[in-house]
């Protein structure tokens, strides 16, 4: 019996440290894409396919206060969307159109012009903060030895209620990440090909594919280039810098 | 009364001159009534028939601050807003509480957007009669049945019984995705098409991820127009000594809708729990309201147009008159008619003319506003929502009418008036010599 015991206990311990690695996985992951208080810029190119048209290229400027969660997306191509933006003040995500000069309310959650990405996939997110590990289980994805980690979102604020992560097991980087419906049905597909920029002492993934999983042959790919880490002036994250930034 | 019998005499006496000069005022007043006739139905027609897609002229609608600060749209128990409206008086012929979802439609590779109004099919059973169903039923209605335009129906290229796709979002904006099964389509709403669909509350809130006995707006349908923004009024006045609740009107810029003016002070505002926001169909429809003056301005100015033009023409006959008649006017002098009189003789016969030209223009306008309303557009008519029950319907404020007919009576009158003093002046014995 006392035998029986000391095995359950040890059987408990070791789960729950698991959770606990698991969770201090997330928190890695989150660190990677974190610049704290040194600002990240980047130019994202996005090249979006959709079946029976011809693939549409966008390019977006990145402007990321971590620290503060602010951010800046300036649209750089195609030619009648440059000079739009997104700008991030406090809570609020507000769209900017240079043809009006007016700024409206928008979210994170929006796609970026017609793209299969979202506003969030290009600025800071927390999988820690935002997710809890429902369950986690280990699987292999290409070359790679993964934990297969299954996430549900603390509250009904983030765009996905279930995700699904492919994390390395050699190193805290995300391989792959599946996102769920509410009704639980996988929606798209996010894969992180191990090829990576270094920038500000951490490794930030160079392109990044995602699949729409509903309307099938819909994707799209983006790449990072000009990524730069360093103090950028406070009036970047403002209203009058992305007006006069056209 | 005599100068008066004389110019209504010499009216007569110069039938094709006074039908043309009196044809082209009535005209001119046609045209003007039927833009104040159209104008006046205007508002009525687009009210009544936005009050029927909404389903009320007093609404309802729940706030709700989100932790992360975020807005979201819920009425989650709604027993005091019901005790708010008994103490307000709403008497409603219908009330209504719906959610709504804004989806992506897809099937076979197409893709349409359209918003779906979550309804009660057994509580609204006003909703049957106003759907023009070109196919399907809305008896036994599946859980997950939808009604959709015509126009969508065939975008998606669906007939009844085929499964749609959709993905949307939920009440708090996480993605999600559903299946919907057509069950009937209604005819061409016209421009309301995107949002003219409608799917049974219980699985729209599934996809909204509310509760079964959640939703997002309590409507009342009012036995008439009349009265709406009083009972908008007195409604808030009640919520507000309840609950929480908005101020009833926003200060807006210079023509910004009531409504956006309200939901745009929201994103300044902190609060916690639900906070409600009480408005009318006049406050969604303010800017209808505009087009409105728009089209009483634009009568006014056809009117003073067109007047200036028809002044012009009836200055130059009322000249032409005089000359004809002036050794008549020097006769009429001579025998002891006063200057003052012979000015009111050609003042007179204008006056009769304005007179004349506008009951005419009054009689014809009224024909042709009657022989347009016979027509039948058709429910599934673009213009449907200006139209009454696919008619098309005038309106007339009299008091405007007598106005016009003022202005008309004035510019006429205003018109002779230069001619008939030059006639009043002229010298009896030159007149009398005169040769014409």
């Amino acid at each position: 019996m006392k035998r029986a015991m000391i095995s359950v206990l040890l059987a408990l311990s070791v789960a729950m440290a698991g959770a606990q690695d698991f969770k201090a996985m997330l928190r890695e992951i989150d660190s990677l894409g974190d610049f704290g208080g040194q600002d990240f810029t980047a130019t994202y190119t996005i090249v979006s396919e959709k079946p029976g048209q011809k693939p549409e290229t966008v390019q977006v400027r990145v402007y990321r206060r971590d620290e503060r969660d602010q951010f800046v997306f300036l649209f750089l191509k195609p030619e009648r969307q440059k000079g739009q933006g997104y700008l991030k003040v406090d809570d609020n995500v507000w769209f900017y159109d240079p043809e009006s000069g007016e700024f409206a309310k928008s979210t994170i959650k929006e796609s970026v012009q017609d793209s299969e990405a979202r506003n969030s996939d290009l600025s800071r997110m927390s999988y820690a903060d935002d997710y809890d590990i429902e369950k986690s289980s280990e699987g292999k994805l290409g070359a790679y030895d993964v934990w297969i980690l299954e996430l549900v979102s603390k509250d009904s604020e983030v765009s996905w209620q279930r995700v699904r992560l492919y994390v390395r097991k050699d190193k805290p980087l995300v391989l792959k990440e599946e996102d769920f419906s509410v009704s639980g049905r996988l929606m798209r597909t996010v894969s992180f090909p191990p090829s990576y920029i270094s920038a500000g002492g951490k490794q930030i993934p160079s392109r990044i594919l995602i699949v729409d999983e509903i309307n099938t042959g819909e994707k799209s790919q983006l790449t990072l280039s000009d990524v730069a880490v360093g103090r950028l002036p406070d009036d970047t994250f403002t209203e009058s810098f992305l007006k006069r930034a056209r | 009364m005599q100068t008066a019998m004389l110019a209504f005499r010499n009216l007569s006496r110069q039938k094709r001159r006074s039908v043309l000069l009196g044809g082209a005022i009535a005209f001119g007043v046609m045209i003007v009534t039927l833009i104040d006739g159209f104008a006046g139905a205007f508002v009525d027609n687009v009210s009544e028939n936005f009050s029927n897609l909404l389903a009320g002229h007093v609404f309802v609608e729940g706030v709700e601050k989100s932790p992360k600060g975020r807005d979201l749209e819920i009425i989650r128990d709604d027993l005091a807003l019901r005790e708010a409206a008994e103490a307000a008086g709403i008497e409603a012929m219908y009330v209504s509480r719906r959610s709504g979802l804004q989806g992506s439609f897809k099937f076979a590779g197409r893709t349409a957007t359209l918003r779906v109004q979550g309804v009660d099919f057994a509580a609204e059973t006003f909703l049957a009669e106003r759907l023009a169903l070109a196919s399907g039923s809305l008896e036994n209605l599946p859980r997950d049945g939808i009604v959709i335009p015509e126009p969508i129906a065939d975008k998606l290229g669906v007939v009844i019984g085929d499964r749609l796709l959709v993905t949307t979002r939920t009440y708090s904006g996480q993605q999600n995705v559903g299946e919907f099964a057509v069950a009937a389509v209604i005819k061409d709403p016209g421009i309301l098409g995107s949002v003219s669909a409608y799917a049974g509350r219980d699985y729209v809130n599934e996809l909204l991820d509310l509760a079964p006995d959640e939703y997002q707006a309590l409507s009342f349908y009012l036995p008439s127009l009349k009265g709406m923004d009083e009972a908008g009024d007195r409604l808030h006045a009640e919520v507000s000594s309840r609950l929480q609740a908005f101020e009833r009107k926003a200060p807006g810029a210079e023509g910004e809708n009531p409504i956006l003016a309200m939901m745009r002070g929201e994103d300044e505002e902190t609060w916690t729990g639900v906070k409600y926001r009480v408005t009318t169909l006049n406050d969604a429809l303010a800017q209808v309201q505009q087009i409105v003056d728009v089209l009483d301005t634009a009568s006014l100015v056809i009117l003073l147009v067109l007047f200036l033009i028809i002044m012009v023409g009836i200055t130059n006959t009322f000249r032409i008159i005089m000359y004809e008649r002036i050794r008549e006017i020097g006769t009429m002098r001579a025998v002891g008619m006063q200057r003052g009189q012979v000015r009111g003789l050609f003042l007179y016969e204008a006056l009769f003319l304005a007179l004349g030209g506008a009951v005419a223009g009054l009689a014809v306008a009224s024909l042709v506003m009657l022989g347009v309303g016979l027509i039948d557009f058709g429910l599934d008519s673009p213009l449907f929502l200006i139209l009454r029950n696919g008619h098309m319907s005038f309106r007339l404020d009299w008091a405007r009418v007598a106005g016009k007919v003022a202005i008309v009576a004035f510019l006429t009158l205003a018109a002779a008036f230069f001619p008939a003093r030059s006639a009043a002046k002229l010298d009896p014995a030159v007149a009398l010599r005169t040769a014409v």
